[in-house]
């Protein structure tokens, strides 16, 4: 009885018009949105090798390790990313590490191409969030309500079936008339992928496949939502309103709702009034290092050599207690602002979760890497590499170069022709983004919100459907 | 709740102090016994709102009773509405079936959910054409059909599912004079198979013409139960306007047939 009534519903979806068009127009986007997250992956490979060569270049002709200047490190793009942005086209992609002292990346994507910024890209998140959700409120609004005004409903009920195996088999029929012709277009997607060559770990497939399976979930929570909402009603534009409204709601509005309302419950000092913070403290700490600097006393001021090395190390001691005085003020600003920040962030997502819209966008980029984490765990690889770069200056230098230290080198005439540095041996920056296990882990209790929600709208399903009035 | 027709085999469809009134206090069935044998049709007649659909709905558990029962081959609709149903076809006032499907589809559809699954094309196709249905109709989408041609599917549907007891809503209703011939034709097959029919219609004529019982219901009573040979066809009109075109109904004892 149930394999019957699946087959009279695929055999009705699939041999719909509503269906063709929006399967159509649905798989045309998934695919154009592997292309164009290829596409985007090979331009933005090219142009992170190409600014890679201009800084290695830049050193060319140095001869002293200690006047390397702008030495910068880059994220390296991922080919997850491209698929699901998040938040990895509005941070800083440029890093320019001095061997201390904070650090602030710059050019972001949308800074470079502002156009991207008001119209974004087409990636998954966009197709699940938009696109997907709606193609599944097209397949379920009219499932009960749609037969009830057809009088098919009476028809079919008017016989021995179940009213739970009728709406198990409507709930199975849609979830396959929903996943299986998506899944077709995500293989195409895939193929894309590999044919560009587009290079994917075998982590990055995994987690691939969790991010697929996380945007199914999610539409198929708004599917089961439309056919509870349609087992509520007699009329199927009444239906589609409702899941409509439901829709506008949970993917528009509840998650904009959520920031603004939880920025203005948690007030966060801004980055300008913390930088000002910041600049008046180390204007201090500099007229403090000044009247330091007046008390320099040479042990031998007969030898050149021997004075202009007890003052270069004067000096870096000044800034390296200047340095240390900084980072723990920094820190301390850094934190208070992040403590504030975390807060309201905090407060922003646990309201926004009431919209499973939320949870599949956390979900997917936390999977991704490209969640609001992704600029922390930047900026703390960077941290990483700046102290493996100190170390490496020091070791080449004499010094630690970063943090405004004054230094002098002396120049003799019969001085041989120094060599030239040579900028390979630099540390070479590894991003190592979060593995696929700890990304899921993160992002199961989103998954748990989405099934909980399906469960939920079936629940009712079942519920209202086994009271549905079929006068 | 047992009554006089408990020990009766015969008794395929009945109805038992049956009442009904809704969520809104509109009583619409008060009351409400009768029973129709195998081999017969009884025609449910009145005006709208006389009771007569909300009849069918609870011989199909769409409703639940307030009070009393009805019983399909025995079973009571309410506590074993599957076992009821499996003895039953419904044919609905306007047969709208699924528009993308094919005549041949649609019935395939309906009477395998019906529990016959051994049936074969051949056997639709014969189905259709004992129903009136031309061949080229067969394979072609219901969206392209008349009211008559989708009334003719629906019959086919009942025939198909074979079971002793069949309901009929308003079947005659918007049906051209030469449907209507075929669909009384039809009914009187299925008679003679032994069906238990029950149908509820505004259309006093056809059913004097085809039914064997015919019962008037007025704000949920049954006014008037009569034998239609008892019903002259002189009193057509006068009993039309009396119970159905809205005029108050005298006593059914009092009513001159």
């Amino acid at each position: 009885m149930l394999k019957v009534l699946i087959e009279k519903e695929l055999r009705e979806v699939f041999g719909s018009l509503k269906f063709t068009i929006t399967f159509g127009a649905c798989a045309i986007l998934v695919i154009l949105s592997f292309y164009m997250g290829a596409s985007n992956y090979s331009f933005s490979h090219a142009q992170y090798e190409a600014a890679k060569a201009q800084n290695l270049k830049q050193m060319e002709g140095l001869t002293d390790w200690a006047s390397l200047q702008n030495h910068r490190i880059f994220l390296p793009p991922q080919p997850l990313a491209a698929l699901v942005n998040g938040v990895s086209n509005d941070i800083g992609r440029t890093i320019m590490v001095e061997g201390r002292g904070e650090l602030t990346a710059e050019d972001s994507r949308y800074n470079d191409d502002p156009i991207f910024a008001i119209f974004r890209f087409l990636d998954l998140d966009f197709i699940f969030g938009t696109i997907l959700s709606l193609f599944a409120i097209l397949l379920g609004y009219n499932s009960i309500s749609g037969e009830k005004e057809q009088g098919t409903l009476r028809l079919a009920l008017a016989n021995a079936i179940p009213r739970t195996r009728y709406i198990l088999a409507k709930l199975i029929s849609s979830a396959i008339a929903l996943v299986l012709p998506l899944l077709i277009a995500i293989l195409i997607g895939c193929l894309i992928l590999v044919i560009l060559r587009i290079p994917f770990s075998g982590e990055d497939w995994l987690t691939l496949i969790l991010i697929i399976i996380t945007g199914l979930l999610y539409a198929c929570v708004f599917l089961t939502l439309s056919i509870f909402i349609s087992a509520l009603t007699h009329r199927s534009s009444n239906s589609f309103l409702l899941v409509l409204t439901i829709w506008i709601f949970g993917a528009l509005i509840v998650p904009r709702a959520s920031v603004l309302l939880a920025s203005r419950t948690v007030k966060v000092p801004s980055v300008d009034e913390t930088t000002a913070q910041k600049s008046r403290y180390s204007s201090q700490l500099f007229k403090e290092d000044k009247t330091k600097m007046s008390q320099f006393k040479p042990s031998d001021i007969d030898d050149p050599e021997i004075m202009v090395d007890e003052f270069n190390r004067f000096m870096e001691n000044i800034a390296d207690e200047r340095d240390e005085k900084m980072n723990r003020f920094a820190e301390r600003i850094n934190e208070e602002r992040s403590n504030k920040l975390r807060e309201r962030q905090k407060l922003s997502l646990a309201l926004a979760r009431i919209s499973p819209t939320t949870s599949m966008t956390l979900a997917v980029t936390t999977l991704a890497g490209t969640s609001l984490m992704l600029k922390n765990h930047y900026r703390d690889e960077a941290a990483r590499y700046q102290k493996s770069y100190g170390d490496f200056m020091k070791e080449k230098a004499g010094m630690n170069p970063g943090g405004h230290v004054m230094r002098i080198k002396m120049m003799m005439d019969d001085e041989e022709e120094p060599e030239q540095i040579n900028p390979s041996e630099l540390p070479v920056f590894n991003y190592k983004k979060a593995s696929v296990f700890s990304a899921a882990k993160t992002a199961s209790l989103d998954l748990l919100f989405l099934v909980i929600y399906i469960l939920l709208f079936l629940t009712g399903s079942f519920w209202a459907f086994g009271k549905y009035d079929l006068r | 709740m047992k009554n006089e027709f408990d020990n009766d085999p015969a008794v395929m469809l009945e109805t038992l102090n049956l009442s009904k009134r809704y969520e809104d206090g509109v009583l619409a069935l008060d009351n409400l016994s009768f029973c129709v044998k195998a081999g017969e049709i009884f025609a449910m007649l009145g005006g709208n709102g006389a009771g007569k659909t909300t009849t069918l709905n609870l011989f199909l558990n769409f409703i639940e009773p307030t009070e009393g029962e009805a019983r399909i081959n025995g079973f009571t609709t309410h506590t074993d509405p599957l076992r009821a149903k499996e003895y039953v076809s419904f044919v609905s006032e306007n047969v709208i079936l699924y528009e993308n499907f094919t005549a041949i589809q649609n019935l395939d559809f309906f009477t395998r959910i019906g529990g016959k699954t051994d049936y074969s094309s051949d056997d639709y196709r014969d189905v259709l054409r004992r129903v009136g249905l031309a061949d080229d109709a067969h394979n072609k989408r219901l969206k392209q059909f008349s009211k008559g041609m989708r009334q003719k599917c629906g019959i086919a549907i009942a025939i198909l599912k074979d079971a002793p007891a069949i309901l009929l809503d308003e079947p005659t209703s918007g049906l051209d004079p030469r449907a209507g011939r075929e669909f009384i034709k039809l009914l009187d097959s299925l008679r003679g198979e032994g069906k238990a029919i029950l149908m509820s219609t505004h259309d006093i004529f056809r059913a004097k013409e085809i039914a064997d019982t015919i019962a008037f219901l007025d704000n949920g009573h049954i006014v008037m139960q009569k034998n239609a040979s008892e019903i002259a066809g002189k009193d057509l009109v006068d009993l039309y306007m009396q119970y159905m075109a809205g005029h108050s109904a005298e006593p059914a004892n009092t009513v001159e047939v």
